[in-house]
């Protein structure tokens, strides 16, 4: 395990030293998305008003952000859960030059594919320290807030040593949570014993499922 | 007679101090995790969230910013007088969750589930939500919880009906198998609190887990010695998973599992999981019949069940 101070935008280098398990510092510019702006773009087909830079960060999240005198504020911020925007990986990362995503949980097989073809990496916070990160975050601006609203408009950071994330997914193919899951089923066997669950249990068929 | 303003500043002081403030029970429990803990990814996962939780009060911020469904339980005192009545009380509350919304403490999550619209101050059709319980006196209690997004949205509450012929193997296969398929990748934001309800119709098992996952004190157990028993073993077995902080595995994954139960149907027992997210946020307020408010620190809201 070993930990990477990476900045944006990023180099195929930078992603294919980086292995599941290691930790990452981000620092550079990144914009945020969710479903909504996906849809939008990847389904609706619109277009972004921006274009993102070669070897671009996305980060997964809706950051509560409120207007003080003018100003941006950011009030609080956790990358939310990447699992649900499956479909729209290997899309935002051909369209949108990414080089790393990072948000909550990991992705699926065909961006995990993508991402080997790409060099492209996801990391994921290992906790929920929303003021371990705000600091490292200041708001450059944002894009479609009317259509959007404002939490699932694109946000533009400049990031100062925003982490820890572990890399869940490499672009070798790999996947944190894997081994994670074959411990946990190795272990549910154990926790049946223990609970006094038979081993040959089925559950009486009350209706179909 | 209570008087309506008065209710509207008491819901809005517990918004605040729900989003922002975690329970005394809550941080004893992470720090209990973070002794036990062997994993050096998860130990610092636990130590990180809990350097969060005491920076979200000292700032007066929102300590996750998914501050989820605002959901409210009002321990009516029996004898209690509302002014303007109980109409009047939920239209307070509402205004509460406007000005919460407004000021930061909440994000404005809630939306119109087809056409995606978003009102921008989580009001919207049976939203929030309201429960209400009963009790001898003329105070009140309100309780507000952020019902996260991540512990609701990706498994973790769930329902089944076993039979009587499975009984209690086939309720613990239930919870435990439900838990280990929403956890996976961290998705429900373990370690949880997890709620269990059992018998009922689906909706009353439903509302029992999710009353025993949101409302009930870490470390307090049911008092009926089987069902205190059960969730002992539960917690145990659990734990023996190796899920860890975020599902990247670690020796805490749930920080409790709380079990109620109701009177079921001789035909089946209706089972419900409902999970709370590791940063769990609830705040309850005593409003007196001559409108001093005192700060409760449990909402015992199964207390004279």
């Amino acid at each position: 395990m070993a930990t990477y101070e990476l900045r944006a935008p990023l180099k195929d280098e930078d992603v294919m030293q980086l292995r599941v398990g290691d930790l990452v510092y981000l620092s550079g510019p990144c914009f945020t998305c969710r479903s909504k702006l996906q849809r939008y773009i990847f389904d609706e087909g619109h277009t972004l008003p921006f274009t993102p830079e070669e070897g671009s960060i996305l980060i997964h999240n809706g950051p509560i952000v409120v207007k003080e005198d003018g100003k941006w504020k950011l009030m609080s911020f956790m990358p939310t859960s990447s699992l649900r925007f499956e479909k729209w990986g290997r899309a935002s990362i051909e369209q949108w030059n990414l080089k790393l995503i990072c948000g909550k949980t990991t992705m699926g097989a065909e961006t995990a594919k993508a991402m080997q073809e790409h060099r492209c990496v996801h990391v994921s916070p290992q906790s929920v320290s929303p003021f371990l990160w705000v600091d490292a975050i200041e708001i450059r601006g944002v894009d479609l807030f009317d259509e959007m609203g404002s939490i699932e408009a694109p946000w533009h950071f400049e990031m100062d040593k925003l982490g820890p994330f572990v890399v869940d997914m490499d672009c070798y193919g790999n996947n944190l949570f894997d081994a994670v899951t074959e411990q946990v089923e190795a272990n549910r066997k154990k926790a049946y014993e223990k609970l006094g669950i038979p081993a040959d249990f089925e559950y009486t068929r009350l209706y179909d499922e | 007679m209570i008087s309506i303003n008065i209710i509207e500043e008491a819901a809005f002081q517990t918004i605040r101090r729900g989003a922002t403030v975690i329970s005394d029970d809550v941080r004893g429990a992470f720090a209990r995790a973070i002794e036990a803990e062997l994993s050096p990814i998860a130990k610092k996962g636990l130590e990180d969230t809990y350097k969060s939780m005491g920076l979200a009060e000292l700032r007066d911020k929102p300590a996750c910013p998914d501050t989820g469904w605002p959901i409210f339980y009002i321990k009516m005192g029996n004898e209690a007088q509302i002014e303007g009545g109980f109409m009047a009380l939920e239209e307070a509350v509402r205004n509460a969750v406007r000005r919460a919304t407004k000021a930061g403490y909440l994000r404005a999550t809630m939306k119109h589930p087809l056409t995606g619209f978003d009102p921008g101050d989580n009001i919207g059709p049976n939203i929030p939500d309201f429960t209400y319980s009963f009790v001898p006196g003329d105070q009140m209690e309100i309780t507000y919880v952020a019902k996260g997004g991540g512990s609701e949205c990706f498994g973790g509450t769930r329902q089944r009906v076993v039979a009587f012929a499975d009984g209690m193997a086939g309720i613990k296969k239930f919870v435990i198998d439900s838990f280990i398929a929403s956890t996976k990748a961290g998705a429900i934001c373990p370690p949880n609190i997890l709620g269990v309800g059992v018998g009922g119709t689906a909706n009353v098992a439903a509302n029992l887990a999710k009353e025993a996952a949101c409302l009930r004190k870490i470390g307090s157990h049911h008092p009926e010695p089987q069902i205190a028993q059960m969730e002992e073993e539960l917690t145990d077995a659990i734990n023996s998973l190796g899920v860890g902080i975020m599902g990247s595995g670690g020796r805490t994954s749930v920080l409790a599992v709380n079990i109620e139960y109701a009177y079921t149907h001789i035909a089946g027992i209706v089972c419900a999981t409902s999970s709370n997210c590791m940063v769990a946020r609830r705040a309850t307020t005593r409003v007196l019949a001559n409108g001093e408010t005192v700060i409760m620190n449990d909402p015992d809201w199964f207390g004279g069940r």
